[in-house]
């Protein structure tokens, strides 16, 4: 046993949360991973991760399901690829991240304020089939209540009265799709499949 | 040349300058843009996150349907949505049966897609399929004088590696800067990522991305940025604005490289879209515009 300072709890390890993510579209590339950490040092949002791409690799596959959902590194990724094109095992990162995002959506361990804006987005390809800008700011504010709308929107006031007046800013939202219910339906039946590809 | 033309979300909202100056500099090219009809939006780099990567994937390929029957190449200006289109197509050309997936569901919106056609990024489309001798003939200001730096952006040159330029070094934007005859100043940050959308929900926290990429432009003694991305060209402006509230003193108008490219045609003023620009490009370009 150590001395002084450590824990004598054991640690306890989750090995169906590891299976979980590698039963996600991408997640089995993580056990690619050499912990090389080229992705942690290429990561444009470094700054802000509390747990870099590889460290969140090694958790993953040691079962370290609190600190995994816990993480904000999926949160913050801006998906600027430069991780997936400098690993060196290849793995695609991008869609490694993404899965981890749907994970937590998904199981409800979604709390970053990134999400707001992950289904303000969804919530307005599936009602419009484009995305207005506007439209989505507008459901994304709303998820903090009328009041939180209220005061995100004062804060950006600045912002945004300068696109309008540059033109920038449509007001109106874009037209629904013609073909809306066909897109929907086919959403609808690519969301009944997903299980069955790898 | 014919193409079939996927504007992309943004190109009918913040980015109706990018619109608009690259019909007008494809035409001037003898490019020919068709819309695809009803396109719908392809998820971006969102919707994976929350519907999946395969459903994303059909959605996107929806419009490869769309543009299936005309055969043309699709033109994508966003490179996001250049991303999302690629990549599924991508998918429909590989072996497996994500293929007959995929056409199942797009039947169910009466559509299918034989992974027939190719997705190209305007720029290129411009190096390959019109070439910078002839962009440099149709030139008509020479912009000599004029310092400008390229900001290429993250995923233009990583969204499918290898497909165009190199994704670490690309030196397209700039030999096209020089062929419109002004100078493309030395820019380390051309790839570094400008934040992407997290700058829609914490303005604050990104502005440390868009900080990053201005000061290196300005310390190499650019006059203007150029960029083909529409979130880059949306953050470099709203970020600058908002670092210049702080206390900053930035003054770098941010142009779409199509921008660029009209004012040295010689366009009609319209053409460039330049009124579009929360931070004024006139007095970069007086002489010119």
């Amino acid at each position: 046993m150590a001395e002084g300072g450590s824990s004598m709890d054991p640690l306890l390890y989750n090995s169906g949360f590891a299976r979980k993510i590698y039963d996600l579209e991408s997640g089995s590339q993580v056990k690619r991973c050499m912990q090389c950490g080229v992705c942690a040092v290429s990561c444009a949002s470094r700054q802000e991760m509390d747990i870099t791409p590889r460290r969140l690799f090694s958790l993953i596959r040691a079962g370290q399901s609190e600190a995994v959902l816990n993480a904000n590194t999926m949160w913050v990724c801006t998906s600027c690829c430069t991780c997936r094109v400098r690993c060196p095992r290849r793995i695609d990162l991008l869609e490694v991240m993404h899965d981890l995002q749907r994970y937590c959506l998904v199981t409800g361990r979604a709390s970053h304020p990134q999400v707001s804006f992950h289904q303000a987005f969804w919530q307005e390809l599936r009602e419009r089939g484009r995305i207005g800008e506007a439209g989505v700011m507008l459901r994304c504010w709303l998820k903090l209540g009328v009041a939180g709308a209220f005061r995100k929107a004062l804060e950006m006031k600045g912002t945004g009265l300068c696109l309008l007046r540059r033109g920038r800013l449509p007001l109106v939202s874009p037209q629904k799709l013609k073909g809306l219910p066909g897109l929907n339906k086919i959403i609808d039946k690519a969301q009944t499949q997903r299980e069955d590809l790898k | 040349m014919r193409y079939s033309f996927y504007p992309g979300c943004s190109m009918e909202g913040t980015a109706i300058a990018y619109r608009k100056s690259l019909l007008a500099a494809a035409w001037a090219l003898g490019l020919y843009l068709e819309e695809i009809p009803d396109w719908n939006c392809c998820g971006a780099t969102v919707a994976p996150g929350v519907a999946g990567s395969y459903v994303r994937q059909v959605l996107a390929a929806r419009n490869l349907a769309l543009a299936g029957s005309r055969g043309l190449d699709v033109l994508v200006g966003c490179s996001s949505c250049y991303l999302a289109l690629a990549g599924a197509n991508r998918r429909f050309q590989a072996h497996g049966p994500f293929r007959v997936l995929a056409n199942e569901a797009l039947a169910e919106g009466g559509l299918k897609y034989e992974g027939n056609l190719r997705v190209r990024q305007v720029l290129e489309v411009m190096a390959h399929d019109v070439g910078l001798g002839k962009v440099r003939d149709r030139v008509r200001q020479p912009l000599a004088g004029l310092r400008v730096a390229g900001y290429v952006g993250c995923q233009t040159v990583r969204a499918v590696p290898g497909s165009f330029d190199d994704p670490e070094n690309p030196l397209f934007l700039e030999q096209l800067i020089e062929a419109l005859g002004a100078t493309a100043v030395p820019f380390p940050a051309k790839v570094r990522c400008c934040g992407g959308s997290r700058v829609a929900v914490a303005p604050g926290d990104a502005l440390h991305y868009a900080a990053n990429i201005l000061e290196t432009a300005a310390g190499a003694g650019a006059d203007l940025v150029i960029t083909p991305c529409p979130m880059c060209q949306f953050n470099l402006e709203v970020n600058q604005l908002e670092i210049n509230r702080c206390g900053g003193s930035f003054n770098l108008p941010v142009l779409f490289y199509t921008q660029l490219i009209c004012v040295a045609f010689g366009l009609a003023p319209t053409a460039a879209g330049l009124k579009h620009c929360l931070i004024s490009p006139y007095p970069a370009l007086s002489g010119f515009a």
